[in-house]
């Protein structure tokens, strides 16, 4: 069986965010990167069925050179190979041109199960996934909690106000991974440094094929990064502890909150 | 070696992340309540797969000992043999060490815990037992499936361990010994599972300084052996350390590590010290690093006088100094990694003097972290507090500063 695993690296979650000079962006230059979370639990979930018998996990991210260090940690973790699409004009691509990209990888690979996080840390689209299985023609599940592999793949997915779903997808097919459907593992100091040997296959745009994808297939252009200025709508309360206590509760009883 | 690589950034983030979810929510109870480290250790050891490497590494020298054995060499030719060759032993270094630092951003204490297990008491079985007592005793505490202690140092007798050393051991005569002394200061003694016992033979007629010393292997419940409740400290509560007793404690004579007394060479002595003493500088890395990050944060924080008080010249004297001693020290760590991987390792006036300025670093580095912090930094709630009071035992355990000196000192003037 072979499992394909979509990784995004992101902003660590600690890094400072600033906007760039042209409000397009955050300052990327200087931060430190990580895997998107969502993505550490698909991965978990490739190597959970890896551990259970014979899989082969193909991890694979787009995105320039740092990138190497999320797949080398894949790698780490247990993944057997990564591909790694560096160019920078995928770089430039929006959510369609990133699937895009992944479908011609998926196509070349031919894996029987694709996994995905169920969103991104930083751009909060939700949108790669499902457009990936649109463009496979693929069935697929997302806000997936948990899996189980047999000549389907039955997914447990989360709905509004903890329901739970539980739909079968015949394969190939595609899972878009939820945070919190696993313990993910650590990558053992072996492992890492044999992952030092694992194949990583570099490929550009051009090697896939792909060319509706990058910056001049963007449909949706970022307008303007910005962060929220600070709202005159909060009101210090002062003076000594039974005061401010007075005072809340008649703020609370005005604003009918109870 | 100028920078970490890109593999060393992977381990450093694993090792983090582990810190982060396992060790900093249990900090509290570690530091301050009574919830001894091993559980935790044990965890991080099996979850990086240092256990299984224990286990291949042990089999190989086994099995070059017993090669050796039987083809009539004798086992320090094997193991010469197996040391051969410099490939990945940096890399090695740098995995041994990278631990230390992340874990000592935090819990210096359960470092110390973890290498007198690990770097003291299964080192010195592996490097001075015979093999049976390697595969009895040292295998186990090689995969923290048991704690080790090492104990030498005495109420009477610290920097100068052998010279006032009390211990005894009287021979039997019948194959057995009989086993007195008391041990302070001792790293898991409260819960060790198996401990070096170091003490003097007892040779009526000849001197005591002269008579001879004998590491003898002790098991926890043995009849005559006490081990103490943890003892109160300074810092490192994380560590629990204790007093041993022993009152005529009677031990066959395969518990005589190696065989026989132990040869009074220095350059064994040595190696276990350079080892100990860059083990040293990679903790004050990680005390020195944390503290910095801190304090840069505070400083950009904490307002007075209309302005952050990182704007203020005496406190940006203060994180120059800290950045300079953390770029020393970092350099320190990256010369033992990079002197491993070129197979000359460092020499032991080197590691003494890489543990004397790191060890002094970190408590000044700590302390003046605590005065940014001002009395927030004075407060247990805030981890400055912590870390001062933990990075003052660099200056005396593993050698006190004076001795240090010395041993620089003496190198230098030894040199033709």
């Amino acid at each position: 069986m072979k499992v394909m695993v979509c990784l995004k690296q992101v902003p660590h979650q600690d890094a400072r965010l600033d906007v760039n000079a042209d409000g397009t962006w955050i300052q990327d230059g200087n931060i430190k990167f990580e895997i998107n979370s969502y993505d550490t639990y698909a991965l978990e979930e490739a190597l959970k069925i890896k551990d259970a018998g014979e899989a082969d996990v193909v991890v694979v991210s787009i995105g320039p050179d740092r990138v190497t260090q999320a797949l080398r940690t894949a790698l780490g973790m247990g993944a057997d190979r990564a591909i790694h699409v560096k160019d920078d004009d995928a770089d430039l691509s929006d959510t369609l041109g990133c699937a895009k990209i992944l479908a011609a990888i998926a196509k070349e690979e031919n894996p029987d199960i694709v996994f995905t996080g169920f969103m991104s840390d930083d751009g909060n689209f939700s949108a790669v996934a499902p457009m990936l299985a649109e463009l496979l023609d693929l069935p697929s599940a997302t806000g997936v909690l948990s899996v189980e592999v047999g000549d389907s793949l039955k997914c447990e997915r989360e709905l509004e106000g903890g329901a739970l779903e539980v739909v079968e997808l015949p394969k190939p097919c595609l899972a878009a991974i939820q945070t919190g459907a696993n313990q993910v593992r650590y990558a053992s100091l072996k492992g890492i440094m044999q992952a030092k040997k694992k194949p990583v296959d570099v490929k550009t745009m051009a090697d896939l094929g792909v060319s509706d994808a990058g910056a001049g297939a963007v449909k949706a252009k970022i307008e303007k990064v910005y962060v929220p200025p600070k709202g005159d709508s909060a009101e210090i309360l002062s003076g000594s502890t039974d005061e401010i206590v007075g005072q809340l509760v008649t703020k609370i009883k005005e604003l009918g909150v109870l | 070696m100028i920078e970490w690589s890109e593999q060393h950034l992977m381990i450093r983030d694993t090792v983090k992340r582990f810190v982060d979810e396992e060790i900093v929510p249990n900090l509290e109870a570690l530091e301050h309540g009574d919830m001894p480290p091993y559980d935790i250790l044990r965890k991080l050891i099996q979850t990086f797969g240092m256990d299984e490497m224990a286990r291949a590494r042990f089999a190989k020298q086994i099995a070059a000992e017993k090669a050796g054995s039987a083809s009539g060499k004798k086992d320090r030719g094997a193991k010469k043999e197996e040391s051969q060759g410099s490939d990945g032993r940096g890399d090695a270094t740098a995995m041994s060490l990278i631990p230390i630092i992340e874990i000592c951003r935090y819990c210096p204490g359960m470092v110390t815990a973890m290498g007198v297990s690990l770097g003291l008491t299964s080192a010195a079985i592996m490097s001075k037992g015979t093999t049976e007592q390697k595969e009895r005793w040292a295998l186990d505490l090689m995969t923290f499936d048991k704690v080790g202690a090492w104990a030498i140092t005495e109420p009477g007798s610290g920097s100068d361990a052998f010279g006032s050393m009390k211990s005894t051991a009287v021979d039997n005569g019948d194959g057995t010994y009989t086993l007195n002394g008391n041990k302070t200061f001792i790293t898991n003694g409260p819960y060790a599972d198996t401990i070096v016992f170091i003490c003097k033979l007892d040779e009526p007629g000849v001197d005591p300084k002269d008579r001879k010393i004998m590491n003898f292997i002790l098991e926890k419940g043995m009849e005559g052996l006490t081990q103490t409740q943890p003892m109160r400290k300074m810092g490192l509560h994380s560590s629990p350390t204790g007093e041993l007793f022993l009152s005529d404690v009677v031990v066959s004579k395969d518990h005589l590590l190696g065989g026989k007394p132990v040869e009074r060479s220095k350059s064994g002595a040595k190696d276990t010290f350079s080892m100990e003493r860059s083990g040293v500088a990679a903790m004050a890395l990680g005390m020195i690093e944390r503290c910095l990050e801190l304090s840069l944060k505070y400083a950009k924080e904490r307002v007075q006088f209309g302005k952050p008080i990182g704007e203020f010249q005496l406190i940006q004297e203060k994180l120059a100094r800290m950045e300079v001693a953390r770029i020393n020290v970092e350099n320190m760590v990256f010369r033992t990694i990079e002197g491993a991987e070129l197979g000359r390792g460092i020499t032991f006036a080197e590691a003494s003097a890489m543990k004397l300025y790191s060890a002094r670093a970190a408590v000044e580095v700590a302390m003046e972290a605590v005065q940014i912090y001002g009395g927030n930094g004075y407060m247990s709630e805030y981890l400055v507090e912590q870390l001062a009071r933990d990075a003052k035992v660099l200056q005396i355990y593993a050698g006190t500063d004076e001795i240090q000196i010395s041993a620089i000192a003496r190198d230098l003037l030894s040199r033709p």
